[in-house]
């Protein structure tokens, strides 16, 4: 992470690092299934999903689901109802998979043909920092290209340092006052 | 610098002037005596990008620096005269009468560059750019750098070159002088000076919404319904090009990604956040249907009421906390949680909505608004709500009205002309753009669930004005519900008129016993 804003809150300033921003806003980019694991057409829909390819089969190991063929089968066709610690290993296993899946779409939309996303970025919140501390701080609207490839990867692979990274390579183009939204509220872009 | 300058040399300045070479020519005189952009400009005392747009045509040269380049120029242009050598395609030798496709090419370009080639003969490829014979794209190069299409076999697009010359020995030599490349097409060297007019800005804008339902009618080949299904599967980018078009001259930006508070977050995809929208759905405990009777009543319809709703107070940035009546100020906006006040109007809907539990509540600032004014002198129907806390930002009311115009005006054209199709379409654009602007993957461009939940409730807010306009002439409002019904007993016409535009009402018809006009019994009175 850039510069002097260590230690964040210090000041009562609130908002998040720009790698947990980043972070978020990727994922709201991935869409799947709606229904929660926990209701029948929830259940089915994942592991469907799951079983359909060999990556599938891998989310499933990741994920620490390791039953016998007899058991996966009687829980396709419904027979038995998979416990609620292997319920929610395969919600995690789903997901897995499908930000896997989704990664290559998110970075084509990103990348937008070179183009890049234009990113809309804005400042901590101050309200609470007395004012002789305050700065003025605006949101900020960059267009951002030529990291994307990089960020999706370390969404995909938890890289918290390299998400960081990506921020700080982002954040540069802000000209002077860049270290100061090494911190942020919130980010966000229409890809 | 300092000398005053001789009449001789402006005549000279003059003179060079009137035969300044087009900029494509400076470039090329440049080029060929290798000299730096840099090296011009420190002789003419100017910017190298100043040069570089003299060179472009983005600029002309202009005094003091103008006499040094047009001698620079002109003792290049002694060094290295324009190419003479013909083309390729214009060589007349094998040919004592040229071929129809050799003489098409008029003698004037037989000077143009030649194309770029490879050791082993091929053109090569570059970036794209405009041919400087015909404007048209394409990747192959002049020798000299230039984008010019393979073998200069493209047509020139100026229309007033020679196009038929005399298949003369002599035509290359006289067209030596005029030898240099076309010039392109003039770029205008400034900005336009005048901002589009307002008017004419929003001439161009309603342009937008024509040209839409006027390309999907003729995809559709006259099939309106595909055509109607086409626009309204475009109505949501099509808006939010609308929108960005509106706020392309704006004062200010809006924050389109703002950290949401908790109140404003869903907890889920499916479940709803802790915003109460006021919601009315309000029924006059005095009349019933199920009572015989000859109570005559009309169903009312508000047309439009999304569209006239548009009209609020909206926050710009991102919400603020603050406790108490803090966050209260005509010039702020956002959602507040308030305890309302009781009302005792049984009459008329309850300004809250049908709300059964009493206590605290999240409400937007058009329905604190609306409960501010009728606790104030003016009206006195109930106490002033009790504020806890707020999310505001600074607001606006006229944030969405250029868009609310645009398509106002567009609906009612559509109207007179009787032209359902974009009607439809404009009625798609207003409401997918209220029900998306919160967070939906159908619309990416901006997050803001509580201008959503806020213009929500504006609309309610108007109906409960339109039901206390009704009730004051009168008139009993039997029922209100949803966002444009209203039912009133008696003469309607003489409160409010009657047509299809935003400030009219219409008779509401549907399914069902409660439509139109139809009777009710008294119960209990």
């Amino acid at each position: 992470m850039a510069g002097r804003w260590m230690d964040l809150g210090a000041l009562n300033a609130r908002g998040l690092p720009g790698a947990d921003a980043l972070g978020v806003a990727i994922e709201r980019m991935v869409t799947g299934i709606a229904s929660s694991v926990e209701s029948e057409r929830g259940l089915a829909a994942r592991l469907n999903y799951l079983t359909k390819t060999d990556a599938g089969y891998e989310a499933m190991d990741r994920a620490g689901i390791h039953v016998s063929p007899r058991t996966l089968m009687a829980w396709l066709a419904e027979e038995r109802i998979p416990n609620k610690a292997n319920r929610s290993r395969l919600d995690a296993a789903y997901w897995d998979l499908r930000r896997r899946n989704v990664a290559a779409d998110l970075k084509k939309r990103l990348n937008n043909h070179g183009r890049g996303t234009r990113v809309e970025i804005n400042p901590v919140d101050q309200t609470r920092v007395e004012g002789r501390h305050q700065r003025d701080l605006s949101s900020r609207s960059l267009n951002v290209r030529g990291v994307w490839d990089r960020a999706v990867d370390a969404w995909m692979n938890d890289d918290y340092d390299e998400l960081d990274a990506v921020w700080d390579d982002i954040i540069e183009d802000l000209g002077s006052e860049y270290d100061a939204y090494s911190n942020v509220s919130s980010v966000g872009w229409a890809a | 610098m300092t000398e005053k300058l001789s009449v001789e040399a402006l005549l000279e300045e003059a003179r060079l002037n009137a035969s300044i070479p087009p900029p494509a020519e400076r470039l090329r005189l440049r080029e060929a005596a290798k000299l730096s952009r840099a090296q011009v400009a420190e002789t003419c005392d100017v910017g190298r990008s100043t040069v570089a747009n003299w060179e472009t045509g983005h600029s002309e040269p202009a005094p003091p620096a103008r006499l040094p380049y047009l001698r620079l120029l002109k003792g290049l242009a002694e060094i290295y005269p324009p190419d003479p050598t013909p083309g390729p395609t214009a060589d007349p030798a094998p040919h004592p009468v040229p071929a129809p496709a050799s003489a098409s090419v008029p003698a004037a370009f037989t000077g143009a560059p030649e194309t770029l080639r490879g050791a082993d003969g091929r053109a090569i490829e570059g970036d794209p750019g405009p041919c400087i014979r015909c404007g048209i794209e394409t990747t192959y190069q002049s020798t000299d750098g230039r984008p010019l299409h393979s073998g200069a076999m493209c047509q020139p697009a100026d229309p007033a070159a020679p196009q038929t010359t005399p298949p003369a020995p002599a035509a290359p030599a006289a067209a030596v002088p005029a030898s240099v490349s076309p010039t392109p097409v003039p770029v205008p060297s400034r900005p336009e000076r005048r901002a589009r007019s307002a008017a004419r800005a929003q001439a161009d804008t309603t342009a937008l919404i024509a040209r839409a339902v006027q390309d999907e009618a003729e995809r559709a080949g006259g099939d309106e319904d595909a055509a109607l299904k086409a626009l309204i599967k475009r109505a949501i980018p099509d808006v939010m090009h609308l929108f960005n078009e509106t706020r392309a001259t704006a004062r200010y930006d809006y924050t389109a990604y703002p950290a949401l508070p908790d109140v404003l977050k869903k907890p889920s995809k499916k479940d709803p956040d802790q915003i109460w929208e006021a919601r009315p759905k309000f029924h006059h405990p005095g009349y019933s249907l199920k009572v015989p009777g000859d109570v005559k009543v009309t169903a009312l319809d508000v047309n439009a009421a999304y569209l006239s709703a548009l009209k609020c107070w909206l926050p710009i940035g991102k919400l603020e906390h603050s406790a108490g009546s803090d966050g209260i100020d005509p010039k702020r906006s956002g959602v507040h949680l308030i305890t309302p006040g009781e009302w005792a109007h049984p009459h008329l809907p309850d300004p809250i909505g049908d709300r059964d539990e009493p206590g605290a509540l999240w409400v937007t600032n058009a329905t604190l608004r609306l409960l501010q004014r009728l606790s104030g002198p003016k009206y006195g129907l109930t106490d002033a709500p009790v504020i806890h806390e707020s999310w505001t930002s600074g607001a606006t009311e006229n944030f969405l009205d250029a868009l609310r115009k645009l398509l106002s005006a567009a609906r009612d054209e559509a109207i007179e002309n009787n032209d359902t199709l974009t009607l439809e379409y404009v009625k798609a654009m207003y409401s997918k753009f209220i029900s998306t602007m919160g967070e939906s993957i159908h619309n990416r461009e901006m997050v803001r669930p509580d201008w959503m939940h806020i213009i929500h409730s504006q609309a309610y807010a108007n109906l409960w004005g339109k039901a206390f306009k009704a009730s004051t002439a009168g008139l009993d409002v039997v029922a209100m519900m949803g966002t444009d019904e209203l039912h009133v007993t008696g003469d309607w016409r003489r409160v409010f008129p009657e047509g299809r535009g935003v400030a009219q009402m219409k008779v509401k018809h549907g399914e069902g016993k409660a439509t139109g006009e139809y009777t009710v019994g008294t119960v209990g009175r």
